[in-house]
């Protein structure tokens, strides 16, 4: 289980529980079938170092680089993603913090010359992603009232 | 502390006897608590399990001053509505008869329990309009945590189970004040106690 702003670099099952505006992001190396995973809460660590995995900017070099101490290559990396709803559109000065937490995964993703190979981001609900570094990095999305489905 | 406590109990004493006389059952509360919660622990203390979630932010003098929740789960809220509006059977899915009560009974909650808190501060908080999700609790309630107005890597929660044994309605209200707003609750408590 990993918390908010919490990561886990290995090759056990993960899971990030009840993602709202929150994102789960995971990496996979399909070479070497081990993987990590991060719980973004926030876009922007403005200068904050305590917490890398609690931001979108410094969570994604995080995982680049614990990976990358593993002997892990860029280019065998699987990157998927989940989360980023917007549950409460009325409140938080309409601060979209859900699409902002995504669209800065997205933008140091694509600085490093990574692709998305599967999302999902966006809409009201909240989600729980669970991640298998063991069983091909599989990614599985579960909603409150819903069966879990592969992304 | 225990002036912050007593904070938390007049409020939810007020809330728990309007809840009263909306289902008129007798309502028991707990002793209120006060807890803080690192963000990456939050998981522990809420779930994911579905709830439906009565959600104010809290205006007024402050102009935003955190929010205070009316928390049911998917089960007791059936619960609630179903006495409500005279249903009986427990395994209905919400509907928007539903969330119209739940909003209402929110509410009625959230004023009752802002309006004696404003007693004891001295200062008026008002809630917001409601906003009702039904969904993941967790992924609720790290939505407002994202949304605050600092950057926290703790949130305090005062919470107080209000519940109904006849109904078998159990269901929280939850204050999660911003860190600013704590510093404010925390001078007005202190001028309050210094004798005069």
């Amino acid at each position: 289980m990993i918390g908010i702003g919490e990561y886990h670099v290995g090759s056990v099952p993960m899971m990030a529980i009840g993602l709202g505006s929150c994102i789960g992001l995971t990496l996979y190396d399909k070479d070497r079938q081990i993987g990590a995973m991060v719980h973004i809460m926030l876009p922007e660590s403005s200068g904050r170092t305590d917490r890398p995995g609690k931001y979108a900017d410094t969570a994604v070099l995080l995982l680049l680089n614990k990976l990358s101490d593993l002997g892990c290559q860029k280019s065998s990396l699987v990157v998927k993603m989940a989360g980023g709803a917007c549950m409460f559109e009325y409140f938080g000065n309409n601060l979209n913090i859900g699409e902002r937490n995504a669209e800065k995964v997205r933008a140091i993703l694509a600085e490093n010359h990574l692709r998305i190979s599967a999302e999902e981001i966006g809409g009201k609900r909240g989600r729980t992603v669970a991640f298998y570094p063991d069983d091909g990095g599989k990614v599985t999305v579960r909603s409150a009232d819903g069966v879990a489905h592969e992304i | 502390m225990d002036a912050m406590q007593e904070l938390g109990n007049i409020g939810a004493a007020h809330a728990a006897t309007t809840l009263s006389q909306m289902i008129s059952s007798p309502v028991e509360m707990s002793v209120p608590k006060i807890t803080v919660v690192d963000v990456a622990e939050l998981a522990n203390h809420i779930g994911e399990e579905s709830a439906a979630l009565v959600v104010f932010e809290l205006q007024g003098e402050i102009p935003h001053g955190g929010y205070i929740i009316f928390y049911i789960s998917r089960k007791s809220a059936v619960y609630l509505t179903n006495t409500m509006l005279g249903l009986t059977d427990p395994d209905r899915p919400l509907n928007e008869m539903d969330e119209s009560a739940l909003l209402e009974v929110g509410n009625i909650m959230a004023s009752a329990f802002l309006d004696a808190t404003a007693e004891l501060l001295g200062f008026i908080m008002l809630p917001s309009p409601p906003v009702l999700t039904i969904d993941m609790a967790h992924a609720a309630m790290q939505s407002l945590i994202a949304q605050m107005q600092e950057d926290i890597d703790e949130v305090m929660l005062f919470s107080t189970e209000l519940f109904c044994a006849e109904h078998k309605i159990d269901s929280d209200i939850i204050m999660m004040p911003e860190t600013s707003t704590l510093k404010t609750f925390v001078e007005r408590l202190e001028n309050l106690m210094k004798p005069s």
